[in-house]
């Protein structure tokens, strides 16, 4: 059986253990202590593991930046001088706190850049050597809506280990190869799980998925099934116009997003250097899709937002068979402008069945 | 470059041997790629990278027979287009590539080739001739109609000359604004195009130039008899990684750089915004 408990103390020994191998990150809340409490002004963030996990959040929500910043960075240099950079030597990546919207998240960007006649030396190299835990969410906020998608609040894919704090444990699921050789290698720390452990993240995982289905029928998001054909239906909707009046065109819903895997190559010159960036590129900025000459297939922002929709509930399904959106809330709680998925996808049904 | 492990945003570097005057806003340029050699199939593009620039798409136009070297005809339209007009033999480029998937040769021999360009859009058709004719009896007809604004604005002229004495290609030229030396045909490549220029049924239409040419040339296309998969388009859309990761240039459901460039109509008529 791959479960176990481990001491929340040794725990933290172990994590220790691996940061000699790993590039070690964790999920960390704005003041230190395990303590969280389901207040969306207090914001979860990734922290560089520095010795301790200090402030360490074991449940709780997802953190507010994606996890996908660590294999695809914001700005990457990805040439210099005609040389590529995809042998430089990096440290693999230990990413502890990860949660499901994430994890289902990676589906995408695994899909976008490690398949194709050509993959992202970058992403693939730090997306195969990466270790990661992924974590339940304990306290789903009121903008979790990953339940209204088919994806639950605790971790199912894409993940080493996963962790479920259950009081004065953590429940510990061994998933991979590289996670149950941990388990032997460390066997001190961990213990088989006992029925009564198991148990206790059941109830739990079913209390989070219970919010969660609170927050979805509170907020009239429509589910998976009913988002079927929605883009077809809804391409020449009111909703596009009315929901872009507030949009400052900002691009944090792209830059928040965990599927958003759009860039752009930057190049620039510094004395004799010639470098090359790969840059995340925002599908709402105006430019976008712009071709020499100046001709812009979406000089509308109206345009530039149904395409974002397009390319999540029309695009992936079609070539992927699956939604790029994972309920994440993110997007919700960035935008300035108050621009709410829930809402505009709620409205395309609501025209739709109309 | 091993699709596997190399870096596929790194270029390789080109050297520009020499630069040949097309129009006032076109210039072909000449290169020979410095890393080793370089070869593509008709119909795909690289891009083209000015160091510490930027860098820009483009179908080379040059015969993909000959392997020591590659021409990509230009014109000027924004910042990197500008810096390549003001480069002069010797210059050191990057290139990447080829990527996409060009015009697919297997399909078109036995039949009639209908070619339609516009304007700059005759360059990626110029490599796919020189093609055509490296196995011409492969083909059973070769026939091109070409449209540019002006007299001037022709390009390849000594080349379609040429063609015309000795190709054996049927070749009919327009050109929207005339000028005192001018007696062939007035007016868009649409006015040009004749449902008797090949035998539709055993024909293959293949269509570049401006979005608003190739948008009336397939509606025309349509309308003498094509259907919809005869139709092959070089589709112009942002491509920045230029291998389907950037997210620049879908269409529908497909990416421009790595399904196209060259689409047939039946894969993107139902996608929106194909002709912005």
């Amino acid at each position: 059986m791959p479960f176990y408990s481990i001491h929340k103390k040794d725990f933290q020994y172990f994590i220790s253990k691996l940061s000699k191998t790993y590039h070690a990150f964790y999920l960390r809340g704005e003041d230190s202590g395990f303590a969280w409490k389901n207040d969306s002004r207090r914001r979860l963030f990734w922290q560089e593991y520095g010795g301790a996990l200090e402030g360490l959040v074991s449940g709780a929500v997802r953190a507010q930046d994606p996890l996908k910043q660590f294999f695809f960075a914001s700005k990457e240099k990805v040439s210099h001088n005609f040389r590529g950079l995809e042998d430089k030597q990096e440290r693999p990546l230990l990413l502890i706190g990860a949660k499901n919207c994430d994890l289902t998240g990676l589906m995408i960007t695994d899909s976008v850049f490690m398949e194709g006649d050509f993959k992202d030396p970058f992403y693939s190299k730090r997306r195969n050597g990466a270790f990661i835990i992924g974590f339940d969410c304990s306290e789903p906020i009121e903008t979790c809506f990953c339940r209204a998608l088919g994806i639950n609040p605790f971790p199912e894919k894409n993940f080493d280990m996963s962790i479920a704090d259950i009081g004065d444990v953590f429940l510990v699921e061994a998933v991979s190869e590289k996670a149950k050789n941990y388990v032997s290698e460390y066997k001190n720390y961990f213990k088989e799980a006992t029925e009564e452990q198991l148990k206790k993240r059941q109830d739990r995982r079913s209390e989070a998925s219970q919010a969660v289905d609170a927050n979805v029928k509170k907020n009239q998001v429509p589910v998976k099934d009913q988002l079927a054909g929605i883009m077809d239906k809804g391409f020449d909707s009111k909703v596009w116009e009315e929901e872009i009046q507030t949009c400052v065109e900002c691009g944090c819903c792209n830059v928040v997003c965990p599927t958003c895997h759009c860039f752009f190559l930057s190049d620039a010159k510094k004395a004799n250097d010639n470098i090359r960036y790969k840059v995340w590129d925002a599908c709402l900025y105006k430019d976008f899709a712009v071709v020499a000459g100046g001709a812009n297939p979406r000089k509308h922002l109206a345009q530039r937002l149904r395409n974002r929709y397009d390319k999540k509930f029309a695009y992936f399904p079609e070539v992927l068979g699956m939604i790029a959106c994972t309920g994440c809330g993110r997007c919700i709680v960035g935008c300035p402008a108050k621009i709410d998925i829930r809402r505009i996808l709620k409205n395309l049904i609501i025209e739709a069945l109309a | 470059m091993n699709p596997e492990t190399n870096n596929p945003y790194n270029p390789s570097q080109a050297e520009l041997i020499s630069v040949i005057e097309e129009s006032a806003a076109i210039k072909t340029f000449v290169f020979r790629n410095t890393d080793g050699g370089f070869s593509f199939a008709t119909g795909q593009f690289v891009e083209l990278y000015v160091p510490g620039i930027g860098e820009a798409p483009f179908t080379p136009s040059s015969n993909p027979a000959v392997k020591e070297q590659f021409e990509i005809s230009i014109m000027k339209v924004g910042k990197v287009t500008g810096v390549l007009h003001a480069l002069e033999k010797g210059a050191l480029l990057g290139i990447r590539g080829p990527f996409g998937k060009g015009y697919p040769l297997d399909v078109f021999k036995g039949k009639e080739v209908y070619i339609i360009g516009g304007g700059v859009g005759l360059a990626p058709l110029r490599s796919l001739i020189f093609s055509l004719l490296n196995e011409k009896n492969d083909y059973k007809k070769i026939v091109l109609r070409y449209g540019a604004r002006t007299p001037k604005d022709i390009i390849y002229k000594k080349l379609l000359e040429e063609w015309k004495a000795t190709s054996g290609i049927d070749i009919k030229l327009t050109v929207d604004v005339v000028d005192a030396g001018w007696t062939g045909n007035r007016g868009v490549v649409t006015t040009i195009l004749d449902k008797n220029d090949v035998a539709i049924a055993n024909a293959v239409a293949v269509v570049c130039g401006p979005p608003i040419m190739m948008k009336f040339a397939t509606f025309k296309l349509i309308e003498l008899g094509f259907r919809d998969d005869q139709i092959y388009l070089s589709m112009e859309k942002n491509m920045s990684c230029g291998f389907g990761k950037c997210g620049h240039c879908r269409v529908g459901t497909l990416y421009c750089c790595k399904d196209g460039p060259v689409l047939t109509y039946d894969r993107i008529k139902n996608a929106k915004e194909i002709w912005d």
